[in-house]
């Protein structure tokens, strides 16, 4: 099953979304590809701090890093974006948790009927 | 199947339970139930006030800590939809605490956020385990912005595409 991990990721890439220079970020890749340097201009922030944005973008699965060891341009990478075209989406993560929560709370209920072979 | 899943504007999320269909019926029904487990991570339910009959309403106050302290979130609807231990539909909103439907976007949700989602609940007895199929879906017509949220993520994604092909 990778349900599991597309809801983890869809959480990653809402928390990618929702950061203004994250956006301005994605927003400058819009037009091309660029290098930390080049992404780093218009921001009065370090190359440490930028780095570290787009590595929250990378691991959302939006931006995409060249391989070229000294550049690595950065480039976007639409497709995450698509999973989270519906503002019902946003929600998935929410009820999976409460669902997992009501397991856990039923098993509680009734520890008899849950021969958990993981107890212990 | 009455409904078809419009899923593009809708959850489906199923689950089977090892429980009773009674007593999953009880997660949604009874307010004490539905405390101990609705409540997001780190967050309670200090307040669920369920009228469970068509008509019915229904308030609900979430509680989350923020780094600002406690902060109350309320939700009112109305139940649309009740037949024991099968089907629950309930309509949902953002209120203040006396129940008055606020904007979304008053609450800090995104532009075009339905004003009003509906809740849709569906249990199948398996015999001592259940089936449920809950589905929550924006309330068409009601908002005409409701694809506002889609509409901008939508947007983004045109202008990546239209400058991507230089």
């Amino acid at each position: 099953m990778t349900t599991t991990t597309g809801d983890d990721r869809l959480s990653d890439t809402f928390a990618a979304l929702a950061n203004a220079t994250r956006r301005a970020i994605l927003a400058r890749l819009a037009t091309g590809e660029a290098t930390v340097n080049e992404l780093a201009e218009p921001f009065e922030m370090t190359l440490p701090a930028i780095s570290k944005h787009i590595k929250v973008l990378e691991r959302a699965g939006l931006v995409r890093r060249g391989a070229r060891a000294q550049y690595r341009p950065c480039a976007l990478d639409a497709t995450a974006l698509e999973e989270v075209s519906t503002w019902a989406e946003q929600y998935r993560p929410a009820w999976e948790a409460r669902f997992d929560r009501m397991d856990d709370y039923l098993a509680r209920l009734s520890p008899r009927r849950k021969a958990d072979p993981h107890d212990g | 199947m009455a409904d078809d899943n419009d899923s593009r504007d809708a959850v489906v999320i199923e689950r089977n339970f090892d429980a009773p269909v009674e007593l999953i019926w009880q997660m949604w029904t009874d307010p004490e139930h539905f405390r101990a487990w609705y409540g997001p991570d780190g967050a309670s339910i200090p307040v669920a006030k369920m009228d469970v009959r068509v008509g019915g309403s229904r308030r609900v106050c979430m509680e989350v800590q923020t780094p600002d302290g406690p902060m109350q979130v309320w939700f009112t609807g109305e139940y649309r939809e009740v037949v024991e231990h099968e089907r629950l539909v309930y309509s949902e909103s953002m209120s203040d605490e006396d129940g008055n439907v606020v904007s979304p976007s008053d609450m800090g949700m995104p532009e075009g956020h339905p004003a009003t989602t509906e809740v849709r609940v569906q249990l199948e007895d398996l015999g001592g385990r259940t089936k449920m199929v809950m589905t929550h879906a924006g309330v068409p017509g009601e908002s005409p912005g409701a694809a506002g949220w889609r509409m901008a993520l939508d947007k983004l994604a045109a202008h990546i595409q239209t400058h991507g092909d230089r």
